[in-house]
């Protein structure tokens, strides 16, 4: 027996609950972006292994899941740039990058 | 027809003049503007400039009405001879006109000159004297304009002439005309002459344009027009006080309630020609008259009958006559315009119009128009009988001649058509007229003699000596409205009876009858009150003591002239005999021969006569005074005076239902509306609120619980669609 899709599949659903876990348990905000980009890869293994393992389509070029997965790679660089500026922002305004404190944007 | 054709510029000939009055003392007051402050002028200049905007009455800004106030101020100085205490009672005075109000005045009257011959010259064509030929049966459409098309039903804009419209007009015209010319002399000292010249010029175009309507709709407009132009004239002495010693009404309120008095009539009306166009899909009078006999009886005859309610209202009728001796308030030729010509004769013009839809309707439409009537009429001469007020006499006259005109126009049949009815109002319009400028030329007199408003007919009589031309004049109308053999009033009139017992409406017979007498008694009441007295020629009519103060005169030409005119048109009048086949082509004309060989004529003339030698008998043989102390002194008799005096105390009973009823329900919805309405409204937006705050407190700004809630929801989501997935199948 080899690797089937259902053991991707199996990763990847594990990877993006440790990876939720990690977004809404953690009060650090870069553990939370961690547990973000965490999310992000489970479903870019996902999508490759759908990609590698498609029966429907007839012909093995069919990219798509790994076009997908090499776009959403590219884009959580930017994200993470982002968001990393974002927290060190805060941090200078509020000594504090725990989310729980950071709560202004309420009633 | 050519000649016909161009009618309509009798419709637009008073709204012309009305413009170039309204515009051209607009411009003229502009003009006169003195250039620098008012202060630094001289006193005399400052005076004639304010007066010109007195007249005009069009302040635009601060600065014109500082200037009017000072006139005002200015005037009460002036006239000193008008005696104290009158400055804070009437309106303010103009000692001299100005140019531009003598002119407006000048452009009324010639104007309504052009329409009045004009119209006369149809009249006279269409009748067959002379011209080209006589209308078509139907008329002559004038004017069309499809004003809104909405699938089926159009809302058309549409004038006609017919030969009932010629003897509308003409009378409108005359009386128009008449009026304007006399208002040169009675008006020539109230402040704001070129305004009422305006809306004199107004209230002739309002009621043309029910004269030459072609639809309900444009007839409603006119209508309304009319109850407008009322209200404008009747309260033209805005400023003029109440006097409840004489339980008068200042000019405001009465302009108030008589336009709301035709309010209530209006909505009738408005129901009932909804009714008839719900079930028509027209206005068209013509074609109205064709599609009504495709429908419901029942319903056709009520929507009649609601709109029958309109000319209750209009032409105040019992149980809304309430308005009419109120607008006794208005100045004098104004009362002349509304009681002959324009306001109370568009009700009874309406139900002639609509004559061949009451026809087709049931005969309880009919019946209700001639019991209204013939109530009316012995109702109103009832009350007649004890006013002291000069004009208030005049005014319940009215109401009851009015109601004989709607007996005419219920009793007749389809064999004389509204030929009766319309006779008349023709006949009428001149002697009331005539009846009005008279009573206006006497208060005239006695203003100036007395230096104060008098109507009181007790503070009158003997005037005969003072002003022959309008006593004169007075009595010859006196004599026609109260039927008196071979005056108008006299063929029009007993024609009217005697269709009644003809027709078989014995019961409107015996009221008319009686109406008949009670009239003769009243008229000749008010004119020995008046212009007589005991003690005078002729047994006491003419001459006799004079109860007031100061020496009268008689008036001016201007006054004196149309009053000439309107007693030989009183008396002429009644003999154009072809009235009827005039206004109903086949109707069979009015016979004098048969007129006065008929023992029912006879008979109204012996009530009438009754009447006469009553009245003689009370105020020339006994005297006034002593009829007073017999009337006092006797408990009966002083009930009945008390009763008629209070007219029947109609206006006491209208005060307490308003009071008591009307405003009880208006009390009842109001706190519907406080509590209901408001409540509604107010507790939806509270719930909002309400909502709102609480609700807002689920918004933590915490970016990880949002996200723990978006988490969730999609599980449950995942979870419902599993569940669905796997068990309904």
């Amino acid at each position: 027996m080899g690797l089937t899709l259902n053991h991707y599949l199996v990763l990847g659903a594990v990877l993006f609950s440790i990876g939720l876990y990690g977004a809404l348990a953690k009060r650090n905000a870069v553990a939370v972006l961690m547990g973000i980009e965490i999310m992000l890869n489970a479903v870019n293994i996902t999508l490759v292994a759908f990609s590698f393992y498609d029966q429907v389509s007839q012909y093995k070029t069919y990219l798509t899941g790994q076009i997908f997965a090499i776009f959403i790679i590219t884009v959580a660089a930017a994200e993470a740039a982002v968001a990393l500026a974002m927290i060190i922002a805060i941090y200078r305004k509020r000594s504090t990058v725990d989310v729980g404190e950071i709560d202004i944007m309420k009633w | 027809m050519e000649l016909y054709q161009y009618s309509w510029l009798i419709l637009f000939a008073p709204l012309f003049s009305f413009a170039v009055i309204i515009f051209g003392t607009r411009v003229w007051d502009l003009l006169s503007r003195p250039r620098v402050a008012v202060q630094e002028q001289h006193e005399g200049d400052a005076h004639a400039d304010a007066h010109t905007d007195v007249h005009t009455d069009v302040h635009t800004d601060v600065h014109t009405d500082a200037h009017a106030v000072e006139a005002q101020g200015a005037h009460g100085e002036d006239h000193e001879e008008h005696g104290p205490g009158e400055a804070d009672d009437e309106d303010p005075k103009v000692p001299q006109l100005t140019m531009g109000a003598k002119a407006s005045g000048y452009v009324a009257i010639a104007i309504m000159a052009l329409a009045c011959l004009y119209s006369w010259i149809l009249l006279l064509s269409s009748a067959g004297v002379f011209g080209p030929s006589a209308l078509p049966a139907g008329g002559i459409p004038l004017f069309h304009y499809d004003w809104l098309v909405q699938g089926a039903a159009s809302y058309t804009i549409s004038f006609h002439l017919d030969n009932l419209g010629i003897a509308m007009m003409v009378v409108v015209t005359t009386v128009s005309l008449l009026v304007q010319f006399y208002s040169q002399g009675y008006m020539e000292n109230s402040a704001g002459y070129a305004r009422f010249f305006s809306y004199l010029s107004l209230f002739a175009f309002s009621m043309l344009v029910i004269v030459f309507a072609e639809n309900f709709l444009v007839m409603f407009v006119g209508w309304e027009l009319v109850g407008l132009s009322s209200y404008l004239l009747i309260g033209f002495w805005i400023n003029k006080r109440a006097k409840p010693a004489e339980d008068r009404l200042s000019p405001a309120t009465a302009a108030i309630e008589a336009f709301i008095a035709n309010r209530v009539g209006d909505v009738g009306f408005m129901i009932g020609i909804m009714i008839l166009f719900v079930n028509t899909g027209t206005f068209q009078f013509s074609e109205l008259a064709t599609k009504v006999q495709s429908m419901d009886k029942g319903l056709l005859t009520l929507a009649m009958i609601l709109v029958f309610c309109g000319a209750i209202g209009k032409s105040a009728q019992v149980p809304l006559h309430v308005w009419l001796p109120p607008a006794m308030e208005g100045p004098t030729p104004v009362s002349a315009l509304i009681h002959a010509a324009t306001m109370v004769a568009a009700g009874v013009y309406m139900v002639a119009r609509t004559f061949p839809l009451f026809a087709a309707a049931g005969p309880a439409a009919f019946q209700v128009v001639a019991w209204v009537g013939g109530i009316t009429a012995i109702f109103a001469a009832l009350c007649a009988l004890t006013q002291t007020d000069f004009k208030r006499v005049l005014a319940f006259s009215t109401i009851s001649q009015l109601g004989y005109m709607f007996v005419g126009l219920g009793v007749a049949g389809s064999a004389y058509g509204p030929g009766p009815g319309m006779f008349h109002l023709f006949t009428h319009a001149f002697f009331k007229a005539l009846l009005f400028l008279g009573a206006g030329s006497v208060l005239h007199a006695l203003h100036h003699a007395m230096h104060r408003e008098v109507q009181d007919m007790r503070l009158m009589g003997g005037l005969a000596k003072f002003m022959p031309i309008t006593a004169g004049t007075w009595l010859i109308a006196t004599l026609s409205i109260s039927g008196f053999p071979f005056f108008a009033g006299f063929y029009s009139k007993d024609t009217i009876i005697s269709l009644a017992f003809k027709n078989g409406y014995y019961g409107l017979w015996a009221i008319t009858l009686l109406t008949a007498g009670l009239t003769a008694f009243y008229m000749l009441r008010a004119f020995i009150l008046a212009f007589g007295g005991k003690g005078g020629d002729f047994g006491g009519l003419w001459g006799g003591p004079y109860r007031g103060t100061g020496e009268p005169h008689e008036s001016p030409a201007t006054i004196t002239i149309p009053l000439i005119l309107l007693a030989i048109a009183s008396v002429i009048a009644g003999y154009w005999t072809g009235f009827f086949s005039y206004i109903q082509p086949g109707a069979p004309d009015l016979s004098i021969a048969e007129v006065i060989t008929s023992p029912i004529t006879w008979l109204g003339v012996v009530v009438a006569l009754a009447g006469f030698a009553w009245a003689y008998t009370l105020y020339c043989r006994v005297g006034m005074e002593r009829v007073h102390q017999v009337v006092e002194s006797n408990a009966v008799l002083l009930f009945l005076y008390n009763l008629t005096l209070h007219k029947f105390y109609t206006d006491d009973l209208y005060d307490l239902l308003i009071r008591y009823v009307v405003f009880g329900i208006s009390h009842v919805e109001l706190a519907f509306d406080a509590y209901v309405v408001d409540g509604l409204v107010n507790g939806v937006a509270r719930l909002v609120m309400t909502a709102g705050r609480d609700l807002r407190y689920v918004e933590t700004g915490k970016v990880q619980s949002y996200m723990a809630a978006f988490f969730g929801g999609i599980a449950i989501l995942i979870a419902v669609v599993f569940v669905l997935v796997s068990f309904v199948k």
